[in-house]
């Protein structure tokens, strides 16, 4: 069992950061191709959502992001914050919505996450915040031969 | 961001990671490239972009929409194989067209 968190005000260019921190952190882990690319666009959907819609682009919210994975390569990804949280979770969820239309989002985040992941579940409460909780079981490049 | 204008035809090319900053800076010049020259073809490359996650597919939808509304068509080109996937999740390829050749005019 290996894990770390990272902690971080809800400025845009911090998701690079994050998202190629959580890359880094992973490496033991002899990812293949299509799965470091996975992992890089479930961190990139999930901060971009709580940096967005959770702090309405607010820069002063604070993101954390806790990252573990065990001897079975199964990783377990956490992105909180405190902001606004999701009034309506299935509605949010589904393909092409988004509250934010005029800010040309696609509304794919949540189905994106949920297609790469193997698990994935939302918590929300309405102006205290939202967890999203992403499992993932990594092959790596040995398993692919 | 590089683009070529010839004829009725626009190229923008993008590279390296085209998310949500690298979007929110190249957006506005790109929706005022469109609405100036009004070109019959407008063609997005992403040969050289490394990273794309919703956010690019939000731009491209606006830019269709915005295309669509003086009847021009948008094309996607050169996307790679992880990139296809993710725009394949929102229904993309029913509206846009992708191009998998060499964009050069």
């Amino acid at each position: 069992m290996n894990r770390m968190k990272l902690s971080f005000c809800s400025h845009l260019e911090n998701e690079a950061f994050a998202r190629t921190s959580v890359i880094a952190f992973l490496m033991p882990l002899s990812m293949s191709v299509e799965e470091v690319m996975e992992i890089k666009t479930i961190m990139a959907e999930a901060i971009v959502n709580a940096m967005i819609h959770g702090y309405e682009g607010r820069e002063d919210g604070e993101v954390i992001v806790s990252v573990s994975y065990d001897e079975q390569k199964i990783v377990t990804i956490i992105v909180e914050d405190q902001g606004c949280g999701i009034p309506d979770i299935d509605l949010a969820m589904q393909p092409l919505y988004t509250s934010k239309a005029h800010l040309e989002r696609s509304g794919m985040g949540m189905s994106i996450m949920s297609a790469f992941a193997d698990e994935f579940y939302v918590n929300s409460k309405v102006d205290c915040g939202t967890t999203v909780t992403i499992i993932k079981q990594i092959h790596g490049i040995e398993d692919q031969q | 961001m590089d683009y070529q204008l010839q004829d009725q035809t626009l190229i923008f090319h993008f590279e390296g990671d085209f998310d949500n900053v690298a979007v929110g800076k190249v957006k506005e010049t790109c929706a005022a490239l469109i609405e100036t020259h009004r070109p019959k073809l407008v063609k997005l490359d992403f040969q050289k972009v490394d990273f794309v996650d919703s956010t690019g597919i939000g731009f491209v939808l606006a830019r269709y929409k915005q295309i669509k509304k003086y009847d021009g068509e948008l094309v996607l080109c050169n996307l790679s194989s992880s990139q296809k996937r993710l725009f394949h999740m929102s229904g993309i390829f029913r509206i846009i067209r992708l191009e998998q050749s060499e964009v050069l005019i």
